[in-house]
């Protein structure tokens, strides 16, 4: 066993440069930024954002997105029932890409996360290399659930008070919006060291005991 | 560009050994000095730890500004135009929030402004803030602040998710009336491209070595 953890021996690489110091200097010689060997409270927050994000996912597939408003009357569409109509019209391609945005990986994304959170409390045993790269895939993928707020914006901004029709945002939209926040920011607070932690034994638990913990 | 030399990398402080700590597992290993073009990966767990990529500086200052000019006219001119019987609407990257707060979502409104233009600013405006004078080796002050921001903003520019919305958008105002691409929307497509190239050019580990460097240059 030739590598070791950069925490088993006192260090912390800076969150912000990357420059490997002594964590009983409490802040970066680069950068000055506050020196953690883990993210504070990692799993906590990620748990938390992560609850949080789950109870807007309700509201967000239940509510209307928009209304729109025509010659025959008003109709409000879920996003559900968008991905519906752009398949039954023929948009094929683009049904998939609302239903993987909108749908999949949120659903995906979160469930990653709880999987990445039971393993770094060791609830579950799995390789850290798989579980490293689901953790990529779930950084890299999670703003893209960001585009159907944006077709929505658009589309209000576009079909305003004309005289053919007119599109309004609905409710649906905070609460979507806010499942996508909220799941960026517990995959940023989520620690992918911890896995490798667990796996070699080393126990940096929470609270950490960083120099200048309150 | 000396290629060929051995054992080139980007400058740092003191030649003496360095360690670096993969961000991904925390294994501590020893930081060699790479050639251009070539990559350190951790030896525990395959993450990429640092890269020395080819004129770094040179690529993040002309890529971020070319982005920044792309910037102003994506802002200035409409990205698509909507004619519907005798309504004209026009769109821009700020009129799609506007519209949200005018409809009452004002916090949808808020974060679509951050994440289409306060962000993917910040983001390329910093880059060029920070790199520009770096390549003759000055570091303007606030530089480690700058940084800092732009940094933390990166995960937060979503112009090409835009992009794709407005492609998506497309297609649901098809049938509707008659739809115009307007510069805004090219200059768009050229922002995030430049965006993307401006971001990848640079590693993060060269950067604050270089902004040591000139951090602790005796004035």
């Amino acid at each position: 066993m030739e590598t070791r953890s950069a925490a088993a021996v006192g260090l912390a690489s800076c969150h912000l440069c990357g420059k490997v110091s002594p964590v009983a200097l409490g802040h970066c010689p680069r950068c000055h930024t506050t020196l953690h060997l883990r993210k504070p409270h990692s799993l906590t927050r990620t748990w938390c954002f992560l609850i949080a994000a789950i109870a807007f996912y309700l509201p967000a597939n239940l509510l209307p997105m928009m209304t729109i408003g025509g010659f025959g009357g008003t109709s409000s569409d879920t996003i559900m029932s968008g991905v519906i109509n752009f398949w039954t019209d023929g948009d094929y391609l683009v049904a998939a890409i609302i239903f993987s945005a909108s749908i999949l990986i949120p659903i995906l994304k979160m469930l990653a996360l709880i999987w990445l959170c039971l393993a770094a409390s060791g609830v579950t045993a799995a390789s850290p290399k798989a579980l490293a790269r689901l953790y990529h895939v779930t950084e890299l993928v999670g703003r893209w659930s960001m585009v159907d707020v944006f077709v929505v914006a658009i589309l209000v901004c576009l079909v305003q008070i004309g005289a053919i029709s007119t599109v309004l945002p609905g409710p649906a939209i905070l609460s979507f919006a806010a499942v996508v926040v909220l799941t960026m920011f517990a995959a940023i607070s989520f620690d992918p060291r911890l896995l490798w932690d667990r796996q070699h034994g080393l126990a940096v638990e929470e609270p950490e005991k960083s120099p200048d913990t309150p | 560009m000396r290629r060929d030399l051995p054992g080139l990398s980007w400058p740092r402080l003191d030649d003496a050994p360095i360690q670096v700590a993969c961000h991904f597992c925390d294994a501590l290993q020893d930081a060699p000095r790479l050639l251009e073009g070539d990559a350190a990966h951790c030896c525990r767990c395959g993450e990429l730890i640092y890269q020395n990529r080819p004129r770094s500086l040179a690529r993040a200052t002309a890529f971020s500004a070319a982005a920044l000019i792309f910037m102003i006219i994506a802002h200035l001119f409409p990205c698509l135009t909507l004619k519907a019987g005798s309504a004209i609407n026009q769109l821009t990257i700020t009129e799609a929030a506007i519209s949200l707060y005018r409809d009452g979502k004002e916090l949808v409104a808020v974060a679509a402004l951050v994440f289409t233009m306060v962000a993917p600013l910040t983001l390329v405006g910093g880059l060029l803030y920070v790199a520009a004078p770096l390549r003759h080796g000055i570091a303007l002050p606030g530089a480690v602040t700058v940084t800092r921001i732009f940094q933390l903003s990166e995960p937060w520019s979503m112009l090409e998710v835009f992009l794709v919305g407005i492609l998506v958008a497309l297609l649901k105002l098809g049938a509707i009336g008659d739809i115009k691409f307007g510069i805004g929307l090219w200059a768009l497509a050229g922002l995030v491209v430049c965006t993307a190239a401006a971001m990848s050019g640079i590693d993060r580990l060269e950067l604050w070595d270089r902004l040591e460097i000139a951090l602790n240059k005796p004035t």
